[in-house]
């Protein structure tokens, strides 16, 4: 097609001046005048051919990243190329921009990566805590040990029930009994709410003594990397590891494997260069960007590429990719096989300034965590706090690309998701860990409840969290404020408009009226600017605690078979 | 470039610039009405510039590292054996063979050949059971020989002088096994055995120094003229509750006490006992680490024995009095006391100051905190968990001068 049409511009070119060449000087001197008052025209008609602000369609909820075909191969990046990547290099972009995948609304569509769930729509406690469960709970009565464990530090080997689907199955470490798997639990149902796609987990008990290698099943010998049989003291190397239950049974885990083929992890940073629905640099997508206000919520330090799976699914004779967040054992307080350490969720593994500030001291300076006093906790817990935990100087294990570029409209939306989540929610969430001491059921919860409430108070008052606003026929504007409703600050002491017509062609604003003081979250339009097809209205507010109130948030309406129609959010710069 | 030319060009830029712009039926068709049409163009596009992914060779490398190099140390079959065969060996490198999943992955093999910078050399064949009856017994039996060729000798007592430093070699053979219980606790380990030994001295082969019998008589060098077969018996005592293996907390307390039985000429039969306690005292979140070390060791014999100068306790040396050369001082008796401050620096890297106290004694009465040799300094180490991989430490303050040393492994 496109040759096609190269052929035939040449070929117009060349009669064009074919043409020209056969006139006086005169008349080429008008042709060439009137090439160039053509131009003048088309210029201006081009001006006004450009893409339209607001499409027909908008605002998009439905990302639709599954329209072309892939094939792609493994990407599985080691632990050290991630860390020395993402630690001694700034891989991707570092730009102060939107993200890119939001839709029109500011908001995140539904896509291969994400799926709104608890920030959208509204869900049951139920519905939270049952989280990405297929059934209530399985028994491993029936299952055969079908092969060894090929990643993570976490002991443990695979295991396929009668109907053929393999499970992951994970054990405790003795030091510290129901601390992985307690931290699975919870954080996969939590991820799972927030909207990314995560695997189903289960708790189960196994009984060492009846457990059966299937035929064929192998392992990665972890003494050399080879593959071999499995055999028994493969098992054992994976129970002496492993928490005892008094009864003498072992508690595990049981992760369900995803659909599809393993495409290994993906990375926060630019694009699978095989995946032709990959149009967003990872560290431009809102939901990964977000992610760091949900690390930090659960202390999910491990957040990083390793952590995460690309499953190559079909649909319809369409293979596409699917985007996993996955391994939570090392949320909370848990290091997975042993209590997290202190610097963790407060200092990268390598970050420059304290360590030479450390060295050339000889130690004198003391990083600030390094004197935190961890709560007297049971073991199940590992080491969590909330008393000196800070949101907004949460880090990760290494710097993460996405969770760099994290901009305030970033941390609104996510920090609005966490505040979604009810006291007793989280409370419904711990309970599913199955603690077997009370007292770590309720650490656990309070912790959670107490980071929420200091994640939500800094990450949502960095914008002005007018939210869910609505303009009806009449004018009369309406809207909410996420941060009072979440209990994150009290009301403003007031709220100013600026209202002005919209140009979607030409993406123009015209001020209607002067600016409008209100005290609540009702307003009416200024008389004639209901007159066009898109108006919008800049609202910010004023209250002494919260300075990032000034940082407006701008809202625009169409006008669609007389109402108004919420079409576009934009949320500071 | 010929003038006709030039004008072409620009008029087919032109025409195509006009064009485009003037065939508003061209473009008008092109420009998506809908968000989803625009970015389903942007797919299709997208789907033109698709190509395998290529990794960099950063990854290459790194891959190779973590699923191939790191394998090569503690890999089941042959592998290299790297590190130190004895204080003041110099690096040494070699060849290993391993298979640690025999009997069920009962027992390990491990059997390795290995030379160092300075010509040491020495081979060993261990078997070892390490969790027997449900991790409450351990098993080990070994088979070596080493070859030592330059080893410090500077005398025999406190007052030994360092410019009488001489050297000789010494090669032994060892044959032995040890049997360990946990009897109820994990961190308690309670066992004994036996070794048969099988030591040659000869003449040192580091040639800037004289040899052993050129510097002392015989007299003062008890055994360096004799050669005997021993049988060593031993029973020790072992607590290990520190946490985690590199410590930042806890403790390390081992005694040991040993008979060597010489079965040749019934002239260097003796005793000796050591012990050695070591507690570590962490603060800040376990950053910052005081450990301690006190080591003493004694030795007696029976009427008309002697104890052989090649047995007896030394101090000097990268893992004792770093302020001194290796095996500095050497007599019957030593007392040693170590403390460092060891403070993070990175994970995995640490700093320490050091400061060491030690002496030999002659007498067993003389073995106290008076007169003792002291030195002082700094190290930065690299370490896991499980220990310190590599480490720098610089000693002053001594009588012997400065000393650096860059080590494999750790110190305590």
């Amino acid at each position: 097609m496109g040759s096609t049409c190269t052929s035939w511009l040449a070929a117009f070119s060349r009669a064009l001046f074919a043409g020209g060449r056969r006139l006086g000087p005169l008349a080429r001197r008008g042709t060439l005048v009137g090439i160039a008052a053509s131009l003048a025209v088309a210029t201006a008609i081009s001006s006004r051919s450009a893409s339209p602000r607001f499409y027909p369609d908008d605002p998009l909820w439905t990302d639709n990243d599954r329209l072309e075909d892939v094939k792609a191969v493994p990407i599985d990046d080691t632990n050290g190329y991630d860390f020395v990547v993402n630690t001694f290099s700034e891989p991707g972009e570092r730009r102060d921009v939107r993200a890119l995948n939001v839709n029109t609304v500011d908001e995140v569509p539904d896509s291969s990566w994400f799926t709104n769930r608890i920030g959208r729509n509204s869900m049951s406690v139920a519905d939270i805590v049952k989280g990405p469960d297929r059934v209530e709970r399985v028994s491993l009565t029936g299952w055969k040990v079908s092969g060894g464990k090929t990643t993570g530090v976490q002991p443990g080997f695979r295991m396929t029930d009668p109907q053929g689907q393999i499970y992951q199955i994970e054990v405790d470490p003795p030091s510290n009994p129901e601390l992985a798997s307690g931290a699975e639990i919870i954080g996969t149902a939590f991820y799972h709410a927030m909207g990314y796609n995560v695997v189903d987990v289960y708790l189960a008990e196994v009984d060492r003594d009846a457990l059966v290698i299937a035929e064929g099943a192998t392992i990665r010998d972890p003494l050399n990397g080879r593959r071999r049989s499995m055999k028994k003291f493969d098992l054992d190397n994976v129970f002496n590891r492993a928490a005892r239950l008094p009864n003498g049974h072992y508690r595990v885990l049981a992760s369900r494997f995803a659909t599809g083929t393993p495409l290994g992890n993906f990375r926060y940073y630019g694009r699978r260069p095989d995946d032709p629905n990959d149009l967003v640099a990872h560290e431009h997508r809102r939901e990964l960007r977000g992610a760091r206000v949900f690390g930090a919520w659960l202390n999910h330090d491990d957040s990083r590429g390793i952590n995460s799976l690309d499953m190559l699914e079909t649909t319809n004779r369409r293979t596409w990719i699917k985007h996993y967040m996955f391994d939570f054992g090392s949320i909370l307080g848990s290091g997975t096989i042993f209590s997290q350490r202190h610097r963790s969720g407060n200092e990268y593994i390598f970050e420059q300034k304290p360590g030479w500030l450390t060295m050339a001291t000889l130690g004198l300076y003391v990083r600030p965590w390094a004197t935190i006093d961890y709560p007297d906790v049971p073991r199940s817990v590992g080491r969590l706090e909330y008393e000196r935990f800070d949101a907004v100087k949460w880090k990760p294990e290494y710097p993460n690309p996405a969770f760099e570029n994290m901009r305030p409209d970033d941390a609104f939306w996510a920090a609005r998701i966490v505040s979604k989540f009810s006291d007793e929610a989280i409370r419904g969430i711990v309970a599913k860990a199955a603690y077997s001491d009370r007292a770590a059921t309720d650490f656990v919860t309070k912790a959670i409840i107490e980071r929420r409430n200091k994640v939500v108070a800094a990450w949502i008052n960095q914008v002005c969290p007018v939210d869910s606003a609505t303009l009806s026929a009449d004018g009369t504007l309406s809207f909410t404020n996420a941060a009072v409703d979440a209990k994150a600050a009290t009301a403003p002491e007031r709220y100013e408009l600026a209202w002005f017509r919209f140009d979607n062609a030409t993406d123009q604003r015209t001020p209607v009226g002067g600016a409008m003081t209100v005290s609540s979250g009702s307003a009416r339009a200024p008389e004639g600017l209901l007159a066009g097809d898109f108006v919008g209205v800049s609202v910010t507010a004023r209250h002494p605690q919260q300075p990032g109130w000034a940082t407006p948030s701008t809202f625009f309406f169409r006008r669609a078979s007389g109402n108004w129609t919420l079409v576009g959010v934009e949320r500071g710069k | 470039m010929p003038r006709c030319k030039l004008q072409s060009m620009v008029r087919h830029v032109v025409v195509w610039w006009a064009v485009a712009l003037l065939a508003p039926g061209v473009a008008w068709s092109q420009e998506p009405a809908t968000r989803e049409e625009a970015d389903r163009q942007r797919r299709e596009e997208q789907a033109k510039e698709v190509k395998p992914f290529e990794p960099t060779g950063l990854k290459k490398a790194m891959d190779f590292v973590e699923n191939r190099a790191i394998f090569l140390l503690d890999r089941e079959g042959f592998h290299p054996k790297l590190g130190s065969l004895t204080t003041g060996s110099g690096f040494a490198y070699g060849l290993g063979f391993r298979d640690r999943d025999l009997f069920s992955n009962k027992g390990a093999l491990e059997i390795w050949a290995a030379g160092s910078i300075k010509r040491y050399w020495a081979t060993e064949a261990r078997l070892t059971f390490p969790r027997l009856a449900n991790n409450h017994l351990h098993l080990e039996a070994w088979g070596s020989h080493r070859d030592y060729p330059q080893e410090n000798f500077f005398g025999l007592g406190p007052d030994s002088n360092r410019d009488d430093r001489s050297d000789y070699a010494i090669k032994t053979n060892h044959f032995g096994g040890r049997a360990g219980v946990r009897p109820f606790a994990r961190y308690l380990l309670v066992g004994g055995g036996m070794e048969y030994l099988q030591p040659t001295l000869g003449a040192g082969q580091n040639d800037s120094f004289p040899d052993v019998p050129e510097v002392f008589p015989p007299s003062e060098v008890p055994g360096v003229n004799s050669r005997s077969d021993f049988v060593r018996s031993d029973a020790f005592l072992e607590v290990d509750y520190r946490e985690p293996l590199y410590a930042r907390k806890g403790g390390w307390y081992r005694v040991d006490f040993s008979h060597y039985d010489d079965r040749t000429t019934d002239q260097f039969t003796f005793n000796r006992l050591d012990a050695d306690v070591r507690q570590f005292f962490g603060f800040l979140a376990g950053r910052r680490v005081i450990a301690t070390r006190l080591f003493v060791s004694t030795s007696d014999t029976e009427a008309g024995q002697t104890m052989p100068f090649f047995f007896m306790p030394t101090l000097g040396g990268n893992d004792t009095l770093r302020g001194f050369r290796e095996y500095r001082f050497r007599a019957p008796h030593a007392i040693l006391a170590q403390v460092e401050y060891r403070w993070e620096i990175w994970s995995a890297f640490d700093g320490a100051l050091f400061y060491d106290a030690g002496k030999v004694a002659n007498e067993r009465g003389d073995l106290n905190f008076k007169d003792l040799e002291k030195d002082y300094g700094i190290g930065f180490r690299f370490n896991t968990d499980n220990g310190v991989v590599f480490r720098v430490d610089a000693a002053f303050g001594s009588s012997d001068g400065k000393h650096l040393y860059i080590v494999v492994g750790g110190v305590f």
